[in-house]
């Protein structure tokens, strides 16, 4: 009886907040009582004793309410777990003391309370101290002093809520962590028994009575309106609140207007989740509005409101029934006002339901225009960032469901490489299909970038003026097939995780297509493949690492092993770069002779015979056919009056995937070292061959005419020197400083355990940079930024110095050879003239006398001083 | 096209370093002594350079070897590289008696020999694609090597106009009386014909050698067998580039435009470090080589294979040094840098000069300790103190004519003497040309043509 008689004292001490939560602390002691029958049977007296059988319904009613009513009680009782409440005894004396010394002058009942206080404490055979003393407390105190307590004493656990019968689908729809604290929440408890309060009436009448007692006054009827609302909360239209039917302003519910301004104001907080009611679902089930409607994300976020939408109909259609029962009730007489269930009420049962409905027109509002991942980033937002817990568990909801169709694209592309993204929702993108067909890799390139193309070949030509307009613009199936979008990552995975699964996804694409390995990704999507949710990152992560590094070990291995990439660095490094010395030696000394005619005798075949020959004369004849196959000599477009070694230059195929590493513009660079290199051995060539013609005629010939041309040839030939040791310390700068470190550095990069295609593409387009940039090709066209005119000028001028240099050496290379002539023929004019003096003189005559010489001596000096 | 080279070996001394050359070489080459290839694969390295295939496939040396006595030679044909060679380039007489030490005798002897001789020459110049030149392996102190290879130098002139001719030339120990109290005359009259007829004298002074073996392999009587690996070792690293083509320097022309500017400067001097017990029996194991070491040492007059006293005048008329082994370019940038600024090496003040590095391969088949080592070919003015410490012996023979006798008997000397005068003032041209490079005004006067810019190496 004891719990009957507090029970009876709070409702009537509180009556408008007959919250059970509240009361919890109370029953505690009891909970903990092990003699359960005894809390039977004393909830039975007290039920009975609160709610007696009225005269108009028959037993069994009666007795199913009184059930209904135990059953409450039980659940009640039991979802106060003895953790709920921090017992703290130390706590509840301090707050009694506190209370003592604020409600008396002195402190002298204070100091008395404490003796008692830890005399209680050291008590052995009291084991329910805190109940005791909270129990006092309560007794002695306010409602007010009660509340307080509760706050602080008493955490809650929301997981009861969803146990609470007709607050089921409610909690369904909105539970959340913070919601116990909204003050309105005590509404769905009384919903489920508004009969009970019946009991209350004998108590103090409720606000709600004494408004409803005023409310028959109204036109129409209160009784009327709630009829009428479960109606307008589903967005229908009724005869007191009709709505309004012009498209214009769709969204709007007429009050009659001869309502009261409280009454309006309630009507006016009613409606609002009716519209938004009436929006949402408008939202779900109207034509798509945004782009391709959103998309499937879009879809599926329309889905996922719609059933929170069930979830609210639901809820209206319980307030209904409520409705309905009040409104027979009153028919039959008892009045609406005895059942409790008013418009205020009402407004208090929606109130929760109106926060999920305002949640969702947010997120519909905020998703208006988006798609996907921004449209799963935004939705994002709210479950992360949000204070409240409420919101944050709503959203994370709504998250997962709208996060399938992601997970489902996700998943289609890291275990299978293909793209499943009919409204472009992924944040990977294919390339629109370009019109240039893309059978081999190279027609890949854009019409804009063969332009470009054509135009560097034609500046590789004059590679005196090596300006070119060639953007280092990628033009690979890699690089172009599939575009990453940093917008459209969803915030539910981060960039970096993002950049990974986007490579994986490429990888595999191009294992498939570029590659041509379908039956390798089939296999490991088979064997890999599994259901990617919201929610489990750490499992997500694992497993996307995983596909990581299967994938890139599997390029990897087929690019090295399949395709040879680095067999064909080599290649290019020993052919293009003149790393085959031999061979470079033995096709320059054969071409000579034909690239020194002018370029338009030049023959194609005859080009490709002498590289064949060369091929077969050197070492380049142990290299791997396919790689020979690959090479070839071919002519630059020619421009008139230029000779062969201008227009000459060996070029080496490269063919889908490869060319993803060594793009169509980095072989343009590959020829355009490989002309400036040839360039540079063309003159060492020619000056070695120089100098060992006039090495060897020291030994004679030149030794003979010594006395003639000794003074010439000795300053010619230290020129010669001076000139050859320049063009070696060129050629060892550019080929060792240069070229040979830079390999290592390359070689370095690939050999990295862990590459990626990505990183063995920046290892070689780095490789090639330094190269070029070094190599005093100007490597200004692949620098970017406003240096770029000042050093593109500046390396400018040395190249085009360099090439004026090695011009004057070709030229001068020619005098000397006119000077090794003249003297040749000096010396067979002086072996005729020896040979007639002794002719003659065997004849008996003198020697002839020297006239010629002395013209010649003067024609050839004027050449050489030239 | 390989742009062959022909070895000529003449004499003793010829034939014993040449003998250690093909040794080594066909070790490089992972040939056999029998001539067949013990390394299947192909693609890294030259053979036909300095051997050709015979029909059974096996490589044969392009070497010719030269003897007026049996000795050296019958030790070839019973060792154990006996079977590489071809049979019908063995020139000796069953029962020469060599030269006796007289350059005259040699000389005059080479006469007889010539048309055998230029006819194995023929034969293999004509069974060479692109002949690049010959490599001539002899002394200059004794009879054979020295007379029968000036013989042969002049007539290889006549022959074969166009191909370059180097020699590898051991000159005696100047330091020390040696065993032949001749060989002044000797070194003389071959000099000459180096100075005229060759392209390329690679000089290695006995005396260096012995020093050499004496000091950085702590061997203090060198056995000839020791010293021949000296020599054969710098041999075969001059000739890498050859055999292992890289960028650069993959012909002889190549190597010896970048040394030698003007024609008469062609005695180059080498440098090789480290010495170790892989190429040379009983040689130290030397520390850490790093490629500054390396470059260092080369420079290093104790390690020159050529004793000469330099002057505070004498400087470089070039270098090139061969790096073999794992240097990175960036270390031999570095080390180029260090040694210039420590001004380790100097140049002649008349033209653009530096030294020149060729990095290439070391051959995969013999296991070195060392990471890097180097082979320095030098032009240096300083070799003129070695022409002139032999001028000075010549001169004081010749003072008192003595030891003529047997070189009148000899028909070159039939009528007078004025070959030694002749050779006199050759020799003392050529050492005024080297003394002449040591001044700026080496081109007589200031020059009216344009400069290139020198060096290019700046980044």
């Amino acid at each position: 009886m004891c719990l009957a008689r507090v029970e009876q004292t709070i409702i009537r001490e509180c009556p408008n907040a007959t919250n059970f939560d509240q009361l919890h602390p109370h029953k505690i002691p009891y909970q903990m009582d092990p003699q359960d029958d005894r809390v039977e049977s004393a909830l039975s007296q007290l039920i009975d004793h609160f709610l007696p059988a009225t005269e108009y319904e028959d037993e069994s009613d009666a007795e199913a309410r009184q059930d209904e009513i135990l059953e409450r009680v039980h659940a009640t009782i039991e979802r106060h777990q003895p953790t709920d409440t921090v017992m703290d005894i130390q706590h509840l004396g301090d707050m009694i003391k506190k209370r003592l010394i604020r409600d008396n002058t002195s402190t002298d009942k204070a100091k008395k309370f404490s003796s008692l206080y830890t005399r209680l404490l050291t008590q052995p055979v009291l084991s329910q101290k805190w109940g005791a003393l909270k129990f006092l407390l309560e007794l002695s105190g306010s409602r007010e002093e009660g509340d307080r307590i509760t706050e602080t004493a008493a955490p809650v656990n929301s997981s009861i809520e969803r146990q609470e019968n007709d607050e089921q689908i409610f909690s369904m729809a909105f539970s959340g962590q913070g919601l116990h604290r909204l003050p309105v929440r005590e509404v769905p408890h009384n919903m489920g028994d508004p009969e009970s309060r019946i009991g209350s009436q004998e108590g103090m009448p409720t606000k709600s009575d004494l408004l409803a007692a005023r409310g028959d006054s109204i036109d129409p009827s209160e009784q009327v309106l709630l009829s009428a609302l479960p109606f307008t909360l589903l967005g229908l239209s009724s005869t007191p609140l009709p709505f309004n039917t012009s498209p214009a302003s769709k969204y709007a519910v007429s009050f009659p207007p001869s309502l009261p301004l409280p009454l309006v104001s309630l009507l006016h907080t009613l409606a609002e989740p009716s519209l938004l009611y009436k929006s949402l679902d408008d939202f779900v089930h109207g034509p798509a509005d945004g782009v391709d409607g959103g998309g499937l994300v879009g879809q599926s976020l329309r889905s996922a409101i719609g059933n929170e939408l069930r979830g609210y109909v639901e809820l209206v259609g319980g307030l209904e029934s409520q409705i309905r029962r009040a409104v027979a009730a009153a028919e039959r007489g008892q009045g609406i006002l005895a059942s409790g269930v008013t418009l205020k009420r009402c407004v208090v049962w929606t109130r929760e339901a109106t926060m999920g409905l305002r949640m969702m027109s947010l997120i519909v509002d905020k998703t208006k225009r988006q798609k996907g991942g921004q449209l799963i980033s935004s939705v994002h937002r709210f479950a992360s960032d949000h204070g409240d817990p409420f919101v944050r568990a709503f959203a994370e909801r709504i998250l997962a469901q709208i996060t399938r169709p992601f997970y489902d694209m996700l998943r289609h592309w890291i275990y299978e490489g293909e793209l499943t993204d009919p409204y472009v929702e992924f944040f990977v993108t294919e390339e629109a299909p370009e019109p240039v067909s893309q059978t081999s890799g190279n027609a890949v390139a854009k019409s804009q970038n063969d332009d470009a193309a054509a135009a560097a070949a034609a500046a590789a030509a004059v590679a005196a003026a090596a300006t070119t307009t060639v953007k280092p613009g990628a033009t690979s199936v890699w690089q172009d097939k599939y575009h990453f979008h940093a917008f459209q990552v969803p915030t539910i995975i981060t960039e970096g995780f993002a950049k990974k699964v986007f490579l994986i996804g490429k990888s595999l694409n191009f294992i498939r297509h570029g590659c041509s390995d379908s039956d390798w990704v089939d296999e490991y999507s088979k064997s890999t493949s599994k259901e990617l949710r919201y929610g489990d990152t750490a499992k997500l992560e694992m497993s996307i690492d995983e596909a990581y590094q299967t994938t890139m070990a599997r390029l990897i291995d087929l690019m090295g092993n399949k395709f040879k990439l680095f067999d064909h660095l080599a290649a290019l490094k020993k052919f293009l770069l003149l790393g085959q010395g031999d061979f470079i030696a033995l096709l320059m000394e054969s071409l000579s002779a034909n690239l020194d005619r002018p370029a338009n005798t030049l023959y194609r075949h005859n080009l490709t015979a002498q590289l064949e020959h060369a091929i077969r004369g050197s070492n380049a004849q142990f290299e791997k056919a396919d790689i020979l196959a690959r090479l070839d000599a071919r002519m630059l477009e020619l421009s008139h009056g230029e000779v062969g070694w201008d227009v000459f230059t060996l070029e080496y195929k490269i063919e889908a995937p490869v060319d993803v590493v060594v793009t169509p513009y980095s072989s343009k660079q590959y020829l355009k070292l490989f002309n400036f290199l040839w360039r540079i051995k063309r003159v060492e060539y020619a000056l070695g061959s120089s100098w060992r013609r006039f090495m060897t005629g020291a030994r004679g010939v030149l030794k003979a005419v010594d006395d003639l041309v000794g003074a010439d040839w000795k300053k010619a030939r230290c020129v010669v020197a001076e000139m050859v040791h320049f063009v070696n310390q060129l050629q060892y700068y550019i080929l060792f400083e240069v070229i040979e470190s830079s390999w290592g550095d390359l070689q370095q990069a690939i050999k990295k355990p862990n590459v990626t295609l990505d990183d063995l593409i920046g290892a070689h387009a780095e490789y090639l940079r330094q190269i070029t940039h070094k190599g005093l090709l100007g490597g200004a066209s692949i620098r970017n930024g406003k240096k770029r005119t000042a050093s593109d000028t500046g390396d400018e001028s040395f190249l085009s110095q360099l090439h004026e240099i090695l011009k004057i050496m070709l030229q001068y290379k020619d005098v000397v050879d006119g000077l090794y002539g003249y003297s040749v023929t000096e010396f067979t004019r002086r072996q005729e003239r020896d040979a007639r003096i002794e002719a003659r003189t065997t004849q008996g005559n003198w020697g002839v006398r020297e006239t010629v010489r002395f013209f010649t001596c003067l024609k050839y000096r004027s050449i050489f001083k030239l | 096209m390989p742009r062959e080279i022909i070895t000529i070996q003449a004499g003793q001394c010829g034939n014993a370093v040449g003998s250690a050359f093909w040794q080594t070489l066909c070790q490089e080459h992972a040939i056999s002594p029998d001539g067949n290839l013990e390394a299947t694969e192909e693609g890294t390295d030259r053979k036909d350079v300095f051997f050709y295939q015979s029909d059974d496939t096996r490589y044969i040396p392009r070497a010719i070897l030269l003897d007026l006595e049996p000795r050296v030679i019958q030790g070839i044909q019973n060792g154990p590289y006996k079977n590489i060679y071809n049979p019908e380039n063995f020139h000796v007489p069953t029962h020469g008696s060599g030269a006796g030490n007289n350059w005259a005798a040699g000389y005059a002897m080479g006469e007889n020999v010539c048309e055998e001789v230029m006819e194995m020459i023929e034969r293999e110049a004509d069974g060479s694609d692109s002949l690049e030149g010959f490599m001539l392996l002899h002394s200059i102190a004794g009879g054979t090597g020295s007379g029968l290879g000036s013989f042969l130098l002049e007539r290889l002139n006549d022959r074969f106009p166009k191909k370059l001719i180097q020699t590898y030339s051991v000159f005696p120990d100047t330091q020390s009386v040696g065993d032949v109290v001749v060989q002044p005359y000797n070194s003389m009259l071959a000099m000459k014909r180096l100075a005229q007829n060759a392209d390329s004298v690679v000089v290695l002074d006995n005396g260096a050698l012995t020093r050499i073996a004496a000091d950085r392999l702590h061997i203090q009587a060198p056995s000839f067998a020791q010293t021949n690996q000296l020599v054969s070792t710098v041999m075969s690293a001059s000739t890498t580039t050859l055999r292992y083509p890289g960028y650069m320097h993959n012909d002889l022309a190549g190597i010896i435009a970048s040394l030698i500017p003007t024609p008469r400067c062609h005695f180059l001097m080498t440098s090789y470090t480290p010495f170790t017990s892989d190429s040379i029996e009983a040689g130290k194991t030397v520390r850490k080589t790093t490629v500054l070491d390396v470059m260092r040492r080369l420079l290093q007059p104790k390690n020159r294979m050529v004793l000469t006293n330099t002057t505070k005048n004498s400087c470089y008329i070039s270098i090139l040094n061969i790096i073999q082994g794992e240097a990175d370019p960036t270390d031999v940038h570095k080390s180029l840098l260090r040694i210039r600024e420590r001004r380790l090496a100097t140049f002649i003040p008349w033209g653009p000069a530096s030294i020149q590095v060729a990095l290439t391969k070391k051959s995969p088949h013999i296991p070195t300790s060392n990471r890097v080592s180097g082979l320095m070919l030098a032009n240096h003015t300083s070799i003129a103190t070695l022409f002139k410490r032999i001028v000075a012996q010549y001169d004081r023979l010749r003072k008192r004519n003595a030891f003529l006798e047997q070189y009148k008997r000899e028909p070159i000397f039939a009528n007078d003497l004025s070959e030694f005068d002749d050779t006199r003032a050759e020799i003392a041209d050529l050492i005024a040309e080297y003394e002449a490079a040591e001044s700026a005004s080496y081109l007589e006067g200031p020059t009216t043509e344009r400069e290139p810019p020198r060096g290019g190496n700046d980044e």
